[in-house]
């Protein structure tokens, strides 16, 4: 499996992935660990950032568009309006914070059911920060029996140390594959981007001679 | 330097309190006299108070600082054990000021002791005006006060200053963030209904694209200068209260055509929006802004209803009812 950060236009399928969970879980870190990895000291989201990662997953040439909400409960309302089209849902908590896997149950895994618009939507739940091992306070046991409570896959991870974070990207991706829904969802949201600059619009960006 | 002396009387009065608003309105402030600048603009200090009445204002609200950062500071161990909304708000703003503008030689660095002092401002804070408490933004707004003023006790109060007109953005039921967006839906129908026919087309009315811009006063948008000259111009009040609603206008009517002509959905112009943080041009935004304000006049001012932030919230009942945040 490889990855590449190339031209917008070079993919096959475009997945909206939604990151959420409570604030300071490592979201944020996650994703830029996933991106570029580096993980200091990132702003606190207010609202929502995005990231684009271009990869490949089992043949296919995959754009993935990721969500990094904020966690903090008052900004729920606005959140909720970022779970529209979304086709991968990635829940993150903290190891060593029980609270911030409790939410996810007690919260956040109602926020989704919610608020999703494709019931197919592949869920993953998370669990960060595992390279401070000694800090630990929800075991590996507890996060499974809880992704398969939620009918979600499971990874344990490290954004510091990057220890599975790519896993979580694309075991979610190729598990988004095998759902046709959201496979056709994918493939649409390319075919309305490439049909696009055909509306009226001369010389896509970043588009050469032939 | 030399022109800021001439604002006061021998005393130290402002004598023409519109006249310093216009003056910063349209020139700025000169970095070595923000402190005393902000002081005014956020309310802190009386336009008509003294030097001596400032100097006595000073030391009384030191030891204020001082009295409920000790609330806090007196928690043992112990107590915290059995304190779970105090460990949760310290928790948060632990969290957040190591990560806040860290990229400025203020503030990086390990062990940095202004990092500490926004730690504890935020804390105080949040023991101060405990119903509002502490809620992620607020190390952003807190900052660049700090960078200011370089004193503990006055950023703590020239914070609450503009956490008076503010806090409203933060409360758990969002309402002050709402009013505002609302507003910025009204005055964009008024000035410039293409756009807006366009918005209400592609079911984009809750403006939450503008969510960021308006809760932390563009702090994400500009870079840190730009940052401090623009919200001097908005703290004047001097055209509008609400001119950071018309600098919203402003910066989506530049962008308008953009907008149309890509034909973005809602997922689409949060990115877009999201991606002009550091491409927006400070002074031909504020232009574009004040020309607005003064052509949408009184139905301009008429799509703000009484009590939009930073107006003062108009009935004086309990400010924050809400719960406190278990997240």
């Amino acid at each position: 499996m490889g990855s590449s950060s190339g031209q917008s236009n070079s993919y096959d399928l475009s997945f909206k992935i939604l990151l959420i969970g409570d604030s300071g879980v490592g979201k944020s870190s996650l994703l830029v660990s996933f991106i570029s990895a580096s993980t200091n000291d990132l702003a606190p989201t207010i609202g929502v950032d995005f990231k684009i990662k271009l990869l490949t997953v089992g043949g296919k040439k995959l754009k993935l568009t990721i969500w990094d909400t904020a966690g903090q409960e008052r900004f729920r309302t606005l959140t909720s309006s970022y779970y529209r089209g979304a086709q991968g849902i990635i829940l993150v908590y903290d190891v060593t914070r029980r609270e911030t896997f409790t939410n996810l149950s007690d919260v956040w895994a109602k926020e989704v059911e919610l608020h999703l618009t494709n019931k197919d939507c592949v869920k993953m739940l998370v669990g960060n920060k595992v390279d401070r091992e000694s800090e630990r306070a929800v075991s590996r046991e507890e996060g499974m029996a809880l992704a398969k409570e939620l009918g979600s896959l499971f990874l344990e991870c490290s954004a510091k140390t990057r220890e599975n974070v790519e896993q979580c990207f694309e075991e979610l991706a190729l598990k988004i594959m095998e759902v046709p829904s959201l496979l056709e969802e994918g493939s649409n949201a390319v075919k309305r981007n490439i049909l696009k600059p055909k509306e009226g619009h001369p010389a896509p960006p970043g588009g050469g001679c032939c | 330097m030399r022109e800021w002396v001439t604002f006061f009387d021998s005393e130290g009065r402002v004598t023409d309190s519109e006249a310093l608003r216009k003056r910063v309105f349209y020139g700025g402030v000169e970095h070595l006299i923000r402190k005393e600048v902000w002081a005014f603009l956020l309310g802190y200090y009386a336009y008509d108070s003294t030097y001596a009445e400032r100097e006595y204002l000073r030391s009384v609200k030191k030891s204020e600082y001082e009295t409920i950062k000790n609330q806090w500071e007196s928690i043992s161990p112990q107590q915290a054990k059995k304190f779970t909304k105090f460990r949760e708000r310290k928790g948060l703003i632990d969290k957040d000021v190591v990560r806040t503008d860290r990229s400025l030689s203020f503030y990086d660095g390990d062990d940095n002791p202004n990092v500490c002092l926004l730690h504890d401002i935020l804390l105080t804070y949040s023991f101060y005006n405990f119903d509002l408490g502490y809620c992620q933004g607020m190390s952003d707004l807190l900052s660049p006060i700090l960078y200011v003023t370089g004193d503990e006790s006055e950023s703590f109060w020239c914070f609450v200053s503009l956490m008076e007109r503010l806090g409203p953005n933060f409360n758990r039921d969002q309402n002050g963030m709402h009013t505002q967006l609302f507003a910025i839906s009204k005055l964009v129908e008024l000035l410039d209904s293409p756009l807006h026919n366009y918005f209400k087309q592609h079911d984009c009315l809750n403006y939450f694209f503008c969510f960021r811009w308006v809760l932390i006063q563009f702090k994400r948008e500009f870079e840190y200068e730009k940052t401090m000259r623009l919200w001097e111009v908005l703290w004047t009040h001097y055209l509008s209260e609400h001119l950071h609603l018309y600098v919203c206008v402003a910066i989506l009517k530049r962008q308008r055509n953009k907008i149309i002509s890509e034909r973005m959905d809602f997922d689409t112009l949060l990115r877009f929006i999201n991606e002009l943080s550091g491409h927006i041009d400070l002074d031909a935004v504020l232009r574009d802004a004040e020309a607005l304000c003064i052509c949408a006049g009184e139905n301009g001012a008429a799509c703000i209803p009484p009590g939009t932030p930073p107006s003062l919230p108009i009935d004086n009942g309990s400010l924050y009812p809400q719960e406190d945040d278990v997240l």
